[in-house]
């Protein structure tokens, strides 16, 4: 009918944009991953410039996948990653069955819930951290010293005395070392995307089939079989997405990582990036050439599933 | 029966009340953050202030000599509502070539766009920090905006093209008999009849630009430095300053959770990008 070109052309500077932000820095990368290339090098000056003569080949990935740092990362990402996700969906689907019926202040409640998924990372990390799980300071010193208190003076009241005698004073977890790093950035990351599970799930549950639910309740399903064999297919999808959408953000959790512990025994892939990125920018490109991989199998499953519903 | 209705009378009582513990449990460090803002710096440690302390405003007052909070602010500001304007100039004239003038291509087009969005960011850090350096961008605004701008433009352009989708092409069609031209047909037809789309795309994108904390922090040092710099460099006080600390967190996170209340609705939208209904 009229003339369709100038519409479309209307996309071109988008794509166009988009293309060479994704393919400018991820050229160099990949072009830097097969190179030697180091930021200061007194021995050999002629490696911190980036040139064709300093070819690598495949070097700099057998230097990483070598380095024991790069196993504690993979594990590491992928403990976090697991973690938050199976804790962010199994408390998304009971928090939003919880809340999706009526009841008095449900709107309050939901500006409550979801609000923790506005706060930005960087205030989420040094809020945590510090206010609440500090050994010392935070909530969780005060509260384990409260507790302590309280049984020194049950200790010194007569007969139960004897029972509290026995019971032994409780220390505090500090976070900051390195084993339990990671799970306060697994609490924490978990407190702020919770939400947003409850959020996708609750919207699913509003086109939930009711008539087929009160067939159920007629037939005699109890709650549990109704939610087993009713709610939970009916939200199999939904599930589906959060997974996918969580797995791509936290693969690259950084700013919790860095204020929790600046990555002591807790590294993941994009932690241990920024640290080769400090001198061996041939390792920190095949790491991240690694990390795009990694990435793009998760990322393919997601775009498949999308692409169903795209054009309906 | 009687059974039944003594377990229905039950859940008609728990039911409310756990939710409500839920809520308050997932909202009680937010709350705990804003009552420590109120607290002197002394009193925040104090197990004996937890709750019941003499509210003071010192720690707000002095936000601009504790940590220059208005300087990182003004940063934050610039970069996100520069960012989000950039990504309606760009976004708004693709999503509408997508959704009203689809090839073959577009659906290809789109997930492409999308898959950009998930690269992992930190692969491509240090070619980022060359090419700034290389350009003498380095910790400059326009670098900054340039680059939140392009890692948020995927999801400006999908949450656009789905509320443009709901628009019933024969409305936009009807303005090409009356000779509109593109320009007319977007500016007189679209924005007007899509006003409520391109606000909620406008306020997400704002929220996740405010609160980007990759990038801003490694690409700037002082000059371009916003909110979540300024934060991550107080990481670890020690206890010493956790009532000023939380102000300046208050204050940081306080506009973005408002405007947050007022779209969650819109995110789920554009966050699974119509995918769940």
């Amino acid at each position: 009918m009229s003339d369709r070109s100038l519409p479309r052309l209307l996309q071109t500077p988008a794509v166009l944009l988009l293309l060479v932000w994704m393919l400018v820095p991820l050229s160099m990368t990949l072009y830097f991953s097969f190179i030697r290339y180091v930021l200061n090098s007194l021995r050999r000056p002629e490696w911190t410039k980036p040139a064709i003569s300093n070819w690598r080949g495949f070097g700099n990935y057998e230097f990483v996948l070598n380095n024991k740092d790069f196993l504690l990362a993979i594990q590491n990402s992928l403990l976090i990653v697991c973690s938050i996700i199976i804790l962010t969906v199994v408390l998304g689907v009971f928090i939003a069955v919880l809340i999706n019926k009526s009841f008095p202040g449900q709107g309050i409640v939901r500006v409550l819930l979801i609000s923790p998924f506005f706060v930005m990372p960087a205030v989420n990390a040094v809020l945590w951290i510090n206010m609440i799980l500090d050994p010392v300071l935070g909530l969780q010193g005060l509260a384990i010293e409260g507790l302590n208190q309280l049984i020194e003076n049950l200790k010194n009241t007569p007969l139960l005395g004897n029972f509290f005698s026995l019971w032994p004073e409780f220390e505090p977890i500090s976070f900051r070392a390195t084993q339990t790093s990671a799970y306060a950035v697994i609490m924490m990351v978990t407190w702020q995307w919770t939400p947003f599970a409850v959020l996708i799930f609750m919207t699913s549950l509003q086109s939930e089939d009711i008539q087929q639910k009160e067939a159920a309740i007629l037939d005699g399903a109890g709650a549990w079989s109704q939610f087993r064999f009713l709610t939970l297919p009916h939200l199999g999808r939904p599930i589906a997405i959060v997974v996918m959408i969580q797995a791509i953000f936290h693969l690259s959790l950084y700013a919790e990582i860095e204020i929790v512990s600046r990555g002591n025994g807790n590294k993941n892939l994009p932690y241990l990036i920024g640290e080769f990125a400090n001198n061996n920018i041939g390792a920190a490109s095949a790491t991240g050439i690694i990390a795009v991989i990694l990435a793009n199998i998760v990322a393919i499953f997601l775009l498949r599933m999308l692409g169903k519903t795209l054009m309906e | 029966m009687a059974i039944v209705a003594q377990t229905s009378k039950f859940a008609k009582f728990a039911r409310p009340v756990l939710a409500w513990c839920v809520g308050l449990f997932f909202f009680f460090p937010i709350f705990w953050m804003v009552l420590t803002s109120f607290k002197t710096d002394a009193d925040a440690v104090k197990p004996a202030f937890l709750l019941f302390f003499t509210p003071t405003l010192e720690n707000y007052l002095n936000m601009t000599e504790n940590y220059d909070y208005w300087r990182f602010a003004q940063n934050s500001a610039i970069t996100a509502i520069s960012a989000t304007f950039f990504n309606l100039i760009v976004g708004i004239p693709a999503a509408y070539a997508m959704a009203f003038n689809p090839s073959k291509a577009t659906k290809d087009v789109l997930m492409w766009m999308l898959s950009t969005k998930m690269l992992p960011a930190a692969a491509v850090l240090y070619p980022m920090i060359f090419l700034a350096k290389g350009l003498g961008l380095y910790d400059t605004h326009i670098l900054v905006i340039t680059v939140v701008s392009l890692i948020n433009l995927p999801l400006a352009i999908w949450m656009l093209f789905t509320y443009f989708k709901e628009i019933p092409k024969d409305i936009i069609e009807a303005g090409q008999m009356d000779g509109v031209n593109t320009w007319g047909e977007i500016k007189e037809i679209l924005v007007p009849l899509a006003w409520g789309g391109i606000v909620s795309t406008a306020l997400l994108i704002f929220i996740f630009c405010w609160n980007e904390a990759y990038w801003t922090v490694r690409l700037t040092t002082i000059d371009a430095a916003t909110l979540s710099k300024l934060i991550e460099g107080n990481r670890a006080p020690e206890g010493l300053f956790f009532g000023r600390l939380s102000a300046v967190s208050t204050a940081a996170v306080g506009p973005i959770v408002v405007i947050g209340w007022f779209c969650q609705k819109q995110l789920v939208k554009g966050l699974t990008f119509g995918a769940v209904k």
